[in-house]
């Protein structure tokens, strides 16, 4: 047969459930006026009732949406072509009866009019209508307050769709307001989450408990805790995480964003408070209900002295607060970035009962962000997403995401050359990471961009690299073995010996070989002519530092930057106090409470978490939640004896001048993009060099190089040996013996 | 076969035509003289507003005792004597109302045991004077749920008036018991939705799908006249 056009329904049929077809197809499908059809279309399906056409004409096909599926509520169909086997007949016998959820249209309704007013109203509209287990019956063309009923479940429970009779009973489970009803259908299909569970599953049991077990509560007398302030850093997924949650609780959400309510009449912004409060409270006895406030801390801002306007709507939040009893069933959940600016009134037990920090995710939280990220996309199965994870540190949900539509977009720019497969690779994850960066370092002073240095271009030196490596590279690569032995990471390695015997450029080269964020910082960041500024930018540094651990925070010429308290002259200058700043922070007392990593468990009714066995990816956040301070100097002995103590700068590394051997190599790496003669021999120039530092020996071959230029009138092809031993009679050495034997005694 | 349910059902249909129409002029009489009870009521309420605005302690009446308590027990009094009035009245719309279900019930049930001898065919045949079975049963349908629509439309009109009875039960001990729960639950919100009531029952009657029946009722007259 052919298909049928479905028409929209005839003006006159409204409210009549009929189903408009051609005589002839009536008789295919063997039906008489009025029988029931199912009628299915895309995104749902609808019963009605046969009738032929006024115009007996065949093809066409006009349904009156009476009774049809909840899918089918927010988008109706129309001129849309149907295979005839879409129809098809039902079996409705009479109804014994009927279990509604009745929707109306405004609270006021719902609260005022008597259940048995509406029973009756509902029976009579329902009278007639044939309905499908499930199906939502329109009665918008009564006109009254009742719009929809929802059928819950039909008797006998044999039959899927039936005849409501007068003699059908009608049992009206709940009544529901539109609105309601709506968002509780729109919500079940959300974002999913990653990384954040045990956040999401405490949130979830705040809202559920209350209504899954009221008289428990109130037999134990406890109340149920009715705010939750959430406090994390720019991105973490805070409101996600309350929309996510709001969602699969069904629950009804009220926004509050900080901005929106503050008005520019005084007393404007305290009524539009207790306006949002008020109508939180009357969605609150739907069901459960969320009022969320958003950037909380634009809205309540700590109180000045001042009579300032804003003191006004903090304690308006605060007395609505307050004013919340236990027949007020919704939760109020808050969300900063800036816990210590709110106003400290707002953060005691009674308005937010719990604040629950979301830190920047850890490896694991990462990973099943990135999972969650990339379910959607066509991912390449090579893909290694504990690879990602882990070259990810510091990243906020937000970055990850920005991270995957940036690998996504490479992808997509690719293709468009080449027309292939649409498969996001490894290499474009590698693309997208070049651009973008952690916003949690994006403001920070320390951010370096540094030109990647490999171990191979540093000549000699073997066992200072593989002391290095072995601080900053071992527990990034074998955590577990770490844990076995119950070692931890080093919280500090000191670099000291001669000047330009390559320290800084080591530094470099275990930042580029281990995936850590590197953070370096000069005197220029630090000084300021304020007092307390400098140590606050210190304290700052660490904590964005802490913030993207695991990281490396590089202090170039120490000495300088941080005095000693022994040696100085006067004992309260800048260097002393930052000493101290220092000394604290790299070993101190503990982090701020905001700084958390991760999240706790802070379950009530869950039960006891199963413990589960520590995997590598744990392993390797036990091992990697600090900063490691880097320092590096040439004076050893102006450095503050507390500063060198174990526990902080553990690790003292000395730097020595070349050797020979190791000069060797140097001179090799050096002269490696030089075309040098044959002639040259590099192990006599090694030998001749006695005393000189690496730069020294960096300098020597440059010089040689520019001696060869100027012999060959700028068309020289090689560097011949009699140029270097040209340069070196120029030369002396930049260290001397007794240098170097001052050195050789260990600063501590 | 066909043909015999075919008469059948044109005299069932002969007589579900008359009793819709012995019912809508029934119907029109009795919204006709609601008008004038729910203007009284408007006016009623009107009254009321006006007692709870002014301070009778203030005015040179406060000789009077208990005058406010007095007139508002007069004004609830007379409410409840129209509000008794008009219920009576959505009773006979209600019955009207039932008659033609009922009517139409019936020729639905007549329609369906007959399914087997009447095709489609016979269905759907019209002629000049003769409209055909399905048209004139898809009539009949449009009429009852026209009147099925009407009804809640009006009683919901009368929902405020039904929290009243809830407060206000007719018996006279009972109401002087209740009289301060009425008078707490009457808020000025209430007296406001109680004046605008004869403005909302005008602007139910919907003359368009008054006048749909009517023509229904023309269209068949032909038919419902040859015996």
């Amino acid at each position: 047969m052919e298909p049928l056009r479905l028409l929209s329904v005839d003006p006159s049929d409204r409210g009549s459930q009929r189903c408009r077809l051609g005589p002839g197809m009536m008789s295919a499908l063997g039906v008489h006026l009025g029988s029931p059809l199912l009628v299915s279309v895309p995104g749902g399906s609808c019963l009605c009732t046969a009738w032929p056409r006024a115009d007996l004409a065949e093809g066409f096909l006009q349904m009156d949406l009476k009774c049809f599926s909840p899918s089918l509520l927010s988008q109706l169909p129309s001129h849309l072509s149907l295979d005839p086997a879409q129809v098809s007949p039902v079996i409705c016998s009479k109804l014994k009866g009927v279990r509604i959820t009745v929707i109306v249209q405004s609270v006021n309704f719902r609260k005022r009019t008597p259940h048995r007013l509406v029973h009756e109203l509902v029976k009579d509209m329902l009278k007639g209508v044939c309905v499908h287990d499930g199906f939502v019956i329109n009665l918008e063309d009564f006109d009254t307050e009742i719009k929809y009923v929802v059928i819950e479940s039909i008797s006998p429970e044999s039959d899927s769709a039936g005849f409501i009779t007068s003699k059908t009973a009608v049992e009206i489970a709940g009544i529901q307001t539109l609105r309601h009803y709506r968002s509780q259908l729109q919500d079940r299909h959300t974002v999913q989450l990653g990384g954040l569970e045990e956040v999401s599953a405490s949130l979830r049991e705040m809202l559920k408990l209350p209504l899954l077990y009221p008289s428990t509560l109130s037999s134990l007398g406890v109340s149920c805790p009715r705010g939750v302030l959430l406090v994390g850093p720019p991105g973490v997924g805070k409101t996600l995480l309350v929309r996510q949650v709001v969602g699969e609780v069904g629950a009804c959400l009220v926004v509050v964003r900080g901005p929106e309510v503050v008005g520019a009449r005084p007393g404007e912004s305290e009524e539009a408070l207790r306006a949002v409060f008020e109508r939180a409270r009357s969605a609150a006895d739907e069901g459960p209900c969320v009022l969320f406030l958003d950037e909380l801390d634009s809205l309540c801002p700590r109180r000045t002295s001042s009579s300032a306007p804003e003191n006004r709507l903090v304690a308006q939040l605060l007395t609505l607060m307050d004013g919340m009893n236990q027949s007020d069933r919704f939760l109020i959940v808050g969300a900063t970035n800036r816990p210590d600016s709110l106003d400290p009134a707002l953060r005691r037990p009674g308005r937010f009962d719990r604040e629950v920090i979301i830190g920047a995710p850890t490896l694991q939280q990462r990973k099943a962000i990135l999972s969650v990220l990339c379910e959607r996309m066509p991912v390449c199965p090579s893909v290694n997403l504990t690879e990602l994870a882990q070259t990810t540190t510091g990243y906020v949900g937000a970055d990850l995401s920005a991270l995957c539509r940036e690998a996504a977009m490479h992808a997509i720019r690719e293709d468009s050359k080449c027309s292939g497969e649409q498969l996001v690779s490894m290499k474009h994850f590698h693309e997208a990471l070049k651009s973008v960066r952690p916003s949690c370092l994006r403001s920070s002073m320390g951010r370096t961009e540094l030109s990647p240095v490999t171990w191979e271009q540093i000549g000699g030196l073997d066992d200072v690299k593989l002391k290095l490596s072995q601080s900053i590279e071992w527990p990034m690569a074998h955590p577990e073995a770490f844990v076995r032995l119950g070692l931890c990471r080093p919280r500090g390695v000191l670099l000291y010996g001669p000047p330009g015997c390559a320290k800084t450029t080591l530094v470099k080269a275990a930042a580029t070989s281990s995936n850590c964020a590197f953070l370096s910082v000069s005197g220029a960041d630090l000084y300021s002519p304020y007092v307390g500024d400098s140590e606050k930018a210190l304290a700052q540094l660490f904590h964005q530092a802490r913030a993207c651990a695991p990281s490396i925070l590089f202090l170039d010429e120490i000495d300088s930057l941080i005095g000693s308290r022994s040696h100085s002259q006067t004992p309260n200058s800048v260097q002393t106090r930052l000493l101290s700043v220092l000394l604290n922070e790299m070993d101190g007392i503990g982090l701020k409470t905001h700084e958390r990593r991760g999240t706790e468990k802070i379950l009530q009714a869950e039960g006891v978490e199963e413990s589960h066995t520590p995997e590598q990816l744990d392993c390797q956040e036990v091992c990697n939640k600090d900063v490691m301070v880097v320092a590096a100097t040439n004076r050893p002995d102006c450095l503050d004896s507390a500063l060198l103590r174990p526990g902080r700068l553990d690790h003292i590394i000395y730097v020595p001048p070349p050797d020979q051997e190791a000069r060797l190599a140097v001179l090799k790496v050096c002269t490696k993009c030089m075309p040098v003669g044959a002639d040259v021999r590099l192990e006599d120039l090694a030998a001749k060099t006695e005393l000189f530092s690496g730069a020294d020996l960096e300098n020597l071959c440059k010089e040689a190089a520019l001696l060869a230029l100027l012999d060959g009138n700028m068309e020289a092809s090689d560097i011949k040996h009699t140029h270097f031993l040209r340069s070196l009679s120029k030369m002396s050495s930049s260290l001397t013996e007794q240098q170097i034997n001052k050195y050789e005694t260990p600063p501590r | 076969m066909s043909t015999l349910a075919v008469a059948t059902l044109h005299q069932a249909l002969r007589k579900s035509f008359a009793t819709l129409e012995s019912n809508q002029k029934v119907w029109k009489s009795v919204l006709a003289e609601c008008s004038p009870l729910m203007v009284s009521l408007g006016n009623l309420a009107e009254q009321s507003r006006a007692l709870s605005n002014v301070q009778i302690s203030n005015t040179p009446l406060r000789v009077f005792p208990d005058l406010e308590e007095r007139l508002r027990f007069k004004l609830l009094e007379a409410t409840d004597i129209v509000l008794g009035k008009l219920n009576e009245k959505m009773s006979s719309l209600q019955s009207a109302r039932d008659a033609i279900s009922n009517q139409v019930a019936a020729i639905l049930h007549l329609y369906e045991q007959n399914t087997h001898s009447l095709d489609l065919l016979a269905v759907t045949e019209r002629s000049t004077t003769t409209p055909s079975v399905a048209d004139m049963l898809e009539w009949l349908q449009d009429a009852e749920r026209h009147y099925r629509q009407q009804y809640p439309f009006l009683s919901s009109v009368l929902d405020v008036y039904v929290i009243f009875w809830y407060f206000f039960p007719l018996t006279l001990v009972f109401r002087f018991l209740r009289r301060k729960t009425l008078l707490q639950t009457l808020r000025a919100d209430d007296l406001s939705l109680l004046e605008s009531a004869p403005q909302r029952w005008n602007s139910l009657e919907s003359p368009s799908a008054e006048d749909h029946i009517t023509d229904t009722l023309c269209k068949v007259s032909f038919f419902v006249e040859s015996q």
